[in-house]
């Protein structure tokens, strides 16, 4: 038992640390708060990042990587969040899965290019009458010689007004006898005619998108694994990524900063004294979240699958809850002036509490509802029956 | 980052939970629940035999040369079968302190007789108020002829009835700070002027109230240093909130293995009820409290084998974990449903246990207070 990061590990994490530290500037920053998509100095800073072979870390060399283990991609994420360098990056993501289920060419075709950041990609899976249903969707995929032409709608695809590919889950065929086996996946040309971004903006201010096709051609060499075999595709890339995350930094940025904010501008009042403990409830949990998903991440680099398929999954589940805890406890220490937008006068930590707390739902909605985790944590980790 | 176990603490899982269900049924806990002892004397025997006492103690006083967190384990598995008796608290409250900060006299003197299970310590440390600070321990240790005189009443005290030692906690100086002027005292438990009684508690485990009447201690027997006791007290306190939550994860773990069973099985509405949603989200937050205390309480038992501070972790998992049994006997009972408040049922035994070991070195708030000042904030 070791709860300690290797020294490979520890040395990334300095590099990467160091290297935000100094690239990772307002300008940047200033667009990952404004929640509409990598901007140019967002793109910048990707690219800079890409040529130091820090985006997919845990990509074999001749794709791009370093060929590290799952941890790397922790430490990534820790790093990049922490700083508010753009995230999520849906293209390594998408790697992932396109490592297991795609054919060499397009590795060789794609996965360099997502590891110079000078590809980014779009998840295209929601849709309006299928998001926990995915199985569900109607988008239609109709072969045509060495096409297939594309014809449907989209929905809640965040990263399309910025990216270069989709990654689209259509159907292809609408008479099989079960739904999920009827699908197929398509790397869509974002640029093809026939396709139509609309905005659409939570109440954060985070910008997502409708996606509509309207006979959008796409060659059968953007096909991922078989036709009418999507379903497999999507749980590699749902599940492909292996690991939980786990390192918590930039959490815990959160909860020091609120600390000192207490310290200074209300320590010694009589009904603030509920603050400390309630503070202390976030940072306990953050801590034992983040312990979870570094051993989950762990297990996953060791091949090795931890009874009830390890903390991964109840992390992530925590995780929701307690972000939900500690933006909720942030706006009730802000009292009134928690309700000020960052551009009003009088608004207190430049306002980015009250955008987190906006933002709290979809982080127990996206990528997997937690109610659709439960149910795979019950049925697959704790074998309860499904009927 | 390697959450594994080694092969040899694979192995001493293994045969520790063979013996254990073999060798301590719920019939003998029941049976010990109402024992005047409240243990054993035939199994402590036989685990002395199996070095289970001398696991965590160097080769040269008869100990295994193995770690705490060899002992972690050890007590998990104690905790998932309820074990009876006076083990946690002779290694974690008298062995460990004494091997630590104890003087080579009083290592040869005691740690042999722990190890081979000759001898039974216990901590006296709480008083009237029951709280785990400096402030709370009055009973008095006054210097006279060559060494001190004890006064006072110690409550909450486990397994002092049948203890043969206590390590009594004591003031030798109010002046100062609370902190200061407290000292570690091994006292022969059978000396003249100590009066016990069993107390009547929730886990049905031995608690006594002790009371010393002008009780003589040699001087020799001051453990440590004299007056500054408290910050010893403070580690004895950290890492038995870390073993207590061992303990605890392996009773929760039993108790989420049980009810997850149950729902398998107990039909209603013509299906099983692990089919239901409400009852499967139960049984998710069950898991989730369960790793999470596994998660943290060997984190802190690796801190505390490997010889990183572990005094913010030891906060950290004893709070997680006192929340996290509660939390979890409160779903498992509620996914069970009546059969599970019944007193023949398994469940109340861990139900009660869930709560005694919650109050054992600190309950959540005092270690939720720990972490609050450990981020900055001033907390009384």
């Amino acid at each position: 038992m070791d709860f300690e990061l290797t020294p490979e590990e520890k040395a990334f994490q300095k590099e990467i640390h160091e290297f935000l530290d100094k690239e990772c500037n307002e300008n940047v920053v200033a667009e990952t708060l404004s929640m509409e998509g990598e901007g140019p100095y967002s793109k910048e800073l990707l690219r800079k990042m890409g040529i130091r072979k820090m985006l997919a870390p845990r990509w074999p060399v001749e794709y791009g990587g370093r060929g590290m283990g799952a941890m790397s991609e922790a430490i990534k994420v820790d790093e990049i969040t922490s700083h508010y360098a753009p995230f999520p990056l849906d293209g390594v993501e998408i790697g992932n899965a396109l490592l297991i289920v795609g054919n060499e060419e397009q590795k060789k075709r794609f996965l360099p290019g997502i590891a110079r950041a000078e590809i980014e990609f779009a998840l295209g899976y929601t849709e309006p009458n299928a998001g926990s249903d995915i199985a569900s969707i109607q988008l239609r995929a109709v072969e045509d010689g060495d096409e297939f032409i594309l014809n449907g709608q989209k929905i809640y695809n965040t990263e399309a007004h910025f990216s270069d590919y989709h990654w689209l889950l259509s159907r292809t065929d609408p008479t099989a006898e079960k739904k999920h086996r009827g699908l197929s996946l398509f790397m869509v040309d974002l640029t093809s005619p026939g396709i139509t971004i609309r905005p659409l903006v939570t109440m954060a201010g985070l910008r997502t998108n409708e996606v509509f096709y309207e006979d959008v051609r796409v060659p059968r060499a953007n096909l991922v694994g078989e036709k009418n075999g999507g379903w497999a595709v999507i749980m590699s890339a749902l599940y492909g990524g292996g690991g939980g995350g786990g390192l918590a930094t930039g959490t815990k940025k959160v909860i020091d900063t609120l600390v000192k904010y207490v310290l200074e501008e209300k320590q010694d009042a009589d009904e603030n004294r509920w603050i400390p403990e309630a503070m202390a409830d976030i940072y306990i949990r953050t801590h034992v979240q983040e312990l979870m998903g570094l051993q989950a991440t762990a297990f996953a680099d060791l091949n090795v699958t931890p009874p009830y398929g390890g903390g991964a999954a109840v992390s992530r589940l925590l995780s929701g809850d307690t972000r939900r805890l500690l933006y909720n406890t942030a706006m009730q220490i802000l009292g009134p002036y928690g309700q000020l937008a960052k551009d009003s006068k009088w608004a207190p930590l430049k306002g980015e509490i009250l955008r987190e707390f906006l933002d709290t739902p979809r982080w127990t909605i996206v990528h997997g509802s937690q109610e659709i985790q439960k149910l795979l944590i019950a049925t697959r980790g704790l074998g309860l029956p499904r009927k | 980052m390697d959450p594994r176990l080694s092969e040899e603490q694979e192995i001493l899982r293994k045969s520790a939970r063979d013996f254990l269900t073999e060798k301590c049924p719920k019939s003998l806990v029941r049976e010990m629940e109402k024992d005047e002892k409240g243990y054993s004397p035939g199994l402590w025997k036989e685990i002395a035999e199996l070095g289970w006492m001398g696991l965590a103690f160097p080769e040269e006083y008869g100990g295994g040369g193995m770690s705490f967190l060899d002992l972690a384990i050890l007590l998990e598995e104690m905790g998932r079968v309820l074990f009876p008796g006076p083990f946690f608290l002779t290694v974690t409250l008298g062995g460990l302190p004494i091997l630590d900060i104890g003087s080579d006299e009083q290592k040869q003197k005691y740690l042999p007789d722990i190890i081979s299970g000759k001898a039974i310590f216990t901590m006296t440390l709480t008083e009237a108020d029951g709280k785990y600070d400096a402030a709370s321990v009055k009973v008095k240790a006054t210097a006279a002829d060559n060494g001190y005189v004890i006064n006072g009443t110690k409550l909450f005290i486990p397994d002092a009835n049948v203890a043969d030692y206590f390590l009594c906690v004591a003031r030798t100086d109010d002046k100062g700070k609370a902190e200061d002027g407290i000292t570690i005292f091994i006292v022969d438990a059978g000396s003249p002027g100590i009066s016990k009684t069993v107390l009547k508690t929730i886990a049905r485990d031995k608690q006594c109230e002790v009371i010393f009447d002008q009780v003589q201690v040699p001087r020799e027997n001051i453990l440590g240093k004299l007056n500054r006791g408290w910050s010893e007290v403070q580690k004895i306190i950290e890492r038995a909130a870390i073993a207590k939550s061992c303990e605890m994860l392996g009773g929760m773990e039993v108790v989420l293995d049980m009810t997850v069973a149950y729902v398998k099985e107990r039909i209603q509405f013509d299906v099983p009820v692990g089919v239901f949603q409400a009852i499967q989200h139960h049984c998710v937050y069950m898991l989730l409290e369960v790793e999470g205390s596994r998660a943290a309480a060997y984190e802190a038992a690796w801190r505390v084998s490997t010889g990183h501070p572990y005094s913010s972790e030891a906060a950290i998992t004893k709070a997680w974990v006192s929340d996290a049994y509660q939390r979890v006997v409160a779903l498992g009972t509620q996914a069970h449903g009546g059969v599970s408040i019944i007193e023949d049922h398994d469940m109340p035994l861990y139900f009660r246990r869930a709560k005694a070991a919650e109050l054992a070195f600190g309950d959540a708030r005092f270690h939720r207070k720990t972490v609050a000042r450990n981020l900055g904030f001033k907390v009384a």
